[in-house]
């Protein structure tokens, strides 16, 4: 029986099988698709955070230790590559006679390196100026002795005579505050900056001039082995491969009894990573799920349309013998043939978009469809048997409210999922906790709540809207589409009353896809705009031209650079070191009238005022200064104060005392670090120290041929200065989502939104298909013209795109308002508003509407032809 | 207008002396081509007046619906002719001409049956204040202005196709057509369906074609025109 009844089932219903088998291919292919991502963005995650460590491991070796044995069992270390042993001294000071002028400096770091160092930890050093073979000077320390290449430097040491070395180069070193940790301290006992003053020498020279103070002063003179690891080997969850991580490291420091404290840099950067990957996972669950949950309603709006046809062949069954049990199998064969077919479309189209690579996620997609099909087809057939045996019969008007309008859940719902939103913004809308040190993370799961509560108290919201619009509203209703319907508007309006349950969820199922489709749209547009802000408030501009130690720019070169073609505007920028007390910052140089035409300030750097508002007061006076938030902490700075910085003087090169007055407070600026950093009036800078030299010239090409422009310009500079673009930061920004294949998510994200509010749109119609088909049919045979046929027939879908799209966008609108600030952690800096995709919209809005009117009018067109046949069959 | 393909025979005539409304001459209706080509009506030739009470008869299949719906003006005949001498294009196309009583239930749904009533006015431009009226005289002509305010499906079948008479009715037409009106009735709803049938014709001077295959119902009508296999015989 069960063959015969697939076999006419597949002969008879081909289309309407196929349709519900599509619904559900959507599910699967989304989920898949999602899964997809998840696994390849974990797997990107895991990659990039090891491969922006410098140096995997620092283990510090005890005091009377030794080094050899730790660097042999670091070496045999499962998993290490390479290991190096590095000489650690402290020295006094530093001295050095140049261009005239003495300086001396406060302590300083001697790091000795072996042979192959820079090549076996190449993001450790970066050469600026100078050679590499020989002794090196740290940036900062070059700055303050004012020596370049070639000259000598007196190096301090505590209880024996200084010795001099020549310089041979100046280097920067990216990761300091990692390389000189204070190994095994926990994060509060670190130091709050790397140290001023470095010099590198090179391991033989180290040795010879430490090795006796070794041994008299082992607290002054240490080694450290520094290893390189094995980044192919990690799990490709950034959570494994932190627990893995911290096992070896944890494991070397048992198998060295207590000899090596192992500085797990690595471990520490996938313990950032392993957050980004619960964001990775909250993001597909905030964005795939109501898309999964959409597709599940299509399916279920397709079964429906089919719902008269299964009631009636049941009911023939039934009378013909069938008992209860046979046909539940057969409604079991029709939801696994659906749920099969469906699974296999999904993951052919995922594999076909090239979005299904992980098998875990393919299965779970393919039983989610399964399980789809068993809830929108199975259950709602074997509801129906028990009413075909109860004898039953479907009424298709509606006179009384359904139990949850009555109790207003919609209400409650939404008014839940606010005080929820209300309770995340509390805890700053925290998402994932990663406690330090601690190997596995949370996810505040209850931050969901807020926006899910808030979809579906919405939808239900939509559908009372639709619902009393349609009973209070039908004199309004009317007159509004007499227009159109001319005599017939009224009674229009009542059928469409009548009708209102049926109208109502079709409303909700348009305005529930929209508001995915627009949420989903309006977050990832934020999203890639704040993406774009963070590169260039890390590049500082389109393009940034650093200039190299040694190098006088001043603001008179922009023109040079102004010539170049392509570049928009250029606007120079100062970059001095201030010590605020005894802590050296970073001092920014402006000029606040100009900055702006070559970089972006967004508001959201400045604190208590806007970026125009910070600008103006900076312009105000010339001594008015800006200060990073973290410095107004410390220092207890109120608007108005005066500020004394220690600056460098040019002629002299000495720190003076310099007053400025504090006006207001900076979160974030073009190029600046992210701690402490002070914004100032160029010419005021100038006019103090006797020198305006420009540290960094801002470059815009107005978005375009960046690439280009930067090319053309470092044949300008050639090796005064460095040349950076935006598109280097791009891939630099963070290590967070940011840096991740957003971009494919977002294209399937916005593929599948749309193609569910075209199917949402289209398939409104197939609901009550059966009543629509009549009543266009009785027109028709009643003399209705075809003109009043395709008026008559189009009122009802037009009023469910009309409250399905008014609702979908001001649902879509919040929602996105909801996820936005929900998924604050995501955004560095977090966004003053919401970024509206237009395009996608007006695609979004057009698809829709072209959806429900090319179906409305097949509808309409294949009833009135078969009017007839219809009416002799009704 | 006429609709012409082929040589005019002689035509049965009703025994009435009022006006000619429908004239078949041996209209014929084929569909499908070639092999697969199924004639349903075959040189089908008579005349419907204001005062003709006819019963087309015959077993399902016969072609008793497409014959109506030939002289309705619903279809177009393949081979002869038919015309509608009173009036230049088919009646079909103006409810004031003539309306139709289908075969089931053909009430629109969702709205109660003084608007379905209503309904064939508001297609011709009435107000909708205006055609309520109508349909309420309508209603009050057949005696049944107790459903005005039902739904369809708060109706029996019976009741339903009163109210669909109701529905022609209110547009006063010259000819009205029943295509097997009590079909899905039992004995007595049916009798009062044709009941009201009669009395609606009676009282719109109208002529009245239904089609059945209860000879018990045929007998109501003063003239009985059989069909077998797309051939129709008209009785004297």
């Amino acid at each position: 029986m069960i063959r015969i009844w697939l076999a006419g089932l597949l002969r008879k219903s081909p289309a309407r099988l196929l349709a519900a088998a599509g619904g559900i291919s959507i599910a699967v292919a989304l989920v898949a698709g999602l899964g997809s991502f998840l696994v390849t963005s974990q797997a990107t995650m895991t990659q990039r955070a090891a491969a922006q460590v410098a140096v995997d491991w620092q283990v510090q070796v005890a005091a009377h230790r030794d080094p050899n044995a730790v660097l042999n069992a670091v070496r045999s270390a499962p998993g290490t590559v390479a290991a190096l042993p590095v000489g650690f001294a402290d020295s006094p000071g530093l001295h050095a006679t140049a261009g005239g002028t003495t300086q001396d400096t406060g302590a300083a770091k001697v790091l000795g390196l072996p042979p192959g160092y820079a090549t076996t930890f190449p993001l450790s050093i970066r050469l600026l100026t100078g050679s590499q073979n020989g002794v090196l000077v740290a940036q900062q320390t070059a700055a303050n002795l004012h020596v370049t290449p070639g000259d000598q430097v007196r190096v301090s040491r505590a209880g024996l005579a200084p010795y001099w070395v020549k310089v041979a180069g100046v280097v920067e070193l990216p990761q300091a505050d990692s390389l000189f940790q204070r190994v095994g301290a926990p994060s509060q006992s670190q130091p709050v900056a790397p140290p001023d003053n470095v010099i590198l020498l090179p391991a033989a020279q180290f040795q010879a001039e430490y090795a006796g103070l070794a041994k008299t002063r082992p607290d002054l003179v240490t080694t450290q082995i520094h290893a390189r690891r094995d980044h192919a080997g990690l799990p490709t969850d950034p959570s494994s491969a932190f627990t893995a991580e911290t096992g070896a490291a944890n494991n070397l420091a048992v198998r060295t009894s207590g000899a090596a404290v192992v500085g797990n840099n690595l471990g520490a950067s996938l313990d950032a990573a392993r957050g980004d990957a619960s964001y990775a996972r909250i993001l597909f669950l905030f964005l795939g799920a109501p898309g999964a949950l959409l597709a599940a309603g299509l399916t279920a709006a397709i079964t429906q349309a089919g719902a008269d046809r299964r009631r009636k062949e049941q009911s023939l069954l039934r009378a013909r013998g069938s008992t209860p049990t046979q046909l539940i199998r057969l409604v079991l064969v029709e939801a696994a043939v659906v749920g099969v077919l469906g699974g296999l479309i999904g993951l052919g189209v995922a594999a076909v978009i090239g979005a299904a690579s992980s098998w875990p996620w393919d299965l779970a997609a393919g039983l989610a469809g399964l399980a789809i099909a068993a809830a929108v087809v199975a259950v709602p057939a074997i509801r129906d048997l028990r009413a075909v045996a109860a004898g039953e019969s479907a009424k298709v008007t509606q006179r009384t409210q359904p139990a949850w309008m009555r109790f207003g859940l919609d209400v409650v719902l939404i008014a839940l999922g606010l005080g929820v939103f209300w309770a995340s913004g509390q805890n700053k809308y925290t998402l994932v906790l990663a406690p330090e040190g601690v190997p596995t993370i949370s996810v505040n799961y209850w931050a969901f709540l807020a926006p899910a509560l808030a979809w579906l108290g919405c939808g239900l919201l939509c559908w009372r809207i639709a619902d009393t619009v349609l009973v209070r509203g039908r004199r309004v209703v009317a007159w509004a589409s007499r227009p159109v319907l001319g005599p017939l508007s009224q009674t229009v309006a009542s059928m469409l009353m009548r009708q209102r349950r049926l109208v109502s969820r079709s409303a909700v199922l348009v305005a529930l896809a929209l508001a995915f489709a627009v949420s989903t749209a309006t977050f990832n547009a934020t999203y890639r705009q704040q993406a774009e802000v963070d590169a260039q408030l890390t590049n500082g501009a389109d393009v940034t031209v650093v200039e190299s130690p040694g190098a006088h720019a001043t603001p008179a070169d922009a023109a040079q650079l102004a010539s170049v073609s392509g570049v928009k505007a250029v606007e120079p920028l100062q970059h001095r070191f201030a010590y605020v007390g005894n802590d050296l910052q970073d001092l920014y140089g402006i000029n606040p009238s100009t900055v702006t035409r070559a970089t972006t300030l967004q508001d959201a750097y400045f604190q208590g005022a806007t970026a125009a508002q910070s600008l103006a007061q900076l312009k105000s006076r010339p001594d008015a200064i800006l200060v990073s938030a973290e410095t107004v902490n410390d220092f207890q700075l109120n608007p108005g104060d005066l500020v004394k910085l220690r600056l460098q003087d040019a002629q002299t090169h000495t720190y003076r005392s310099v007053s400025f007055h504090f006006v207001g407070i900076v979160n974030e600026f073009p190029t600046a670090p992210k701690d402490s950093f002070l914004v100032a009036n160029a010419d005021y800078i100038a006019q103090q120290t006797g020198s305006d030299a420009v540290g960094t010239f801002l470059v815009s090409t107005g978005g375009s041929n960046v690439s280009a422009v930067a090319d053309r310009i470092r044949n300008v500079v050639g090796t005064t200065g460095s040349v950076g673009t935006i598109n280097d930061a791009r891939g630099l920004v963070g290590s967070s989502l940011t840096s991740v294949d957003l971009a494919k998510l977002t294209r399937l994200e916005l593929a599948f939104a749309l193609l569910i509010a075209a199917a949402s749109g289209g398939l409104v119609i197939g609901l009550g298909i059966a009543e629509r088909r009549r009543a266009i049919a009785v027109a028709t045979g009643l003399g209705a013209t075809r003109r009043q046929v395709r008026r008559f027939g189009s009122a009802e879908p037009a009023y469910v795109l009309l409250v399905g799209t008014v609702c979908g966008l001001a649902t879509g609108w919040g929602l996105s308002y909801l996820l936005v600030k929900v998924l604050t952690g995501v955004f560095d800096p977090p966004p003053t508003g919401l970024t509206a995709p237009w395009g996608y919209l007006a695609a979004l809005i057009a698809c829709t509407v072209a959806a429900v009117g090319f179906a409305s009018v097949v509808v309409i067109e294949r009833a009135r032809r078969r009017a007839r046949s219809l009416l002799r069959a009704i | 207008m006429n609709t012409s393909t082929g040589a005019r025979p002689a035509l049965p005539r009703d025994p009435g002396t009022s006006t000619s409304l429908v004239v078949c001459d041996a209209a014929g209706r084929t569909f499908g081509h070639g092999s697969v080509a199924v004639v349903a009506v075959h040189g089908a030739s008579c005349v419907v007046s204001s005062s003709s009470r006819v019963a087309l008869v015959g077993p399902s299949g016969s072609g008793k619906s497409t014959l109506l719906q030939l002289m309705a003006g619903l279809d177009t005949p393949t081979s002869g002719s038919v015309s509608w001498p009173a009036w230049d294009s088919g009646p079909f196309q103006d409810p004031s001409r003539a309306g139709m009583v289908f075969q089931g239930l053909s009430l629109i749904p969702s709205i109660t049956a003084v608007e379905n009533v209503a309904f064939p006015l508001l297609l011709q431009g009435f107000s909708h204040k205006q055609a309520i009226a109508l349909a309420i005289e309508s209603l009050d002509l057949l005696a049944i202005t107790g459903l005005a305010d039902k739904l369809p499906e708060e109706l029996s079948g019976g009741q339903a196709q009163r109210v669909a008479v109701a529905r022609v009715v209110t547009s006063r037409p010259r000819l009205i057509f029943a295509d097997e009106p009590t079909g899905q009735l039992d004995r007595v709803s049916g009798d009062r369906v044709i009941d009201v049938l009669l009395e609606a014709a009676d009282h719109l001077g109208a002529g009245l074609v239904l089609s059945t295959h209860d000879a018990a119902v045929a007998g109501r009508l003063d003239q009985t025109w059989r069909m077998h296999d797309g051939e129709l015989v008209v009785a004297a």
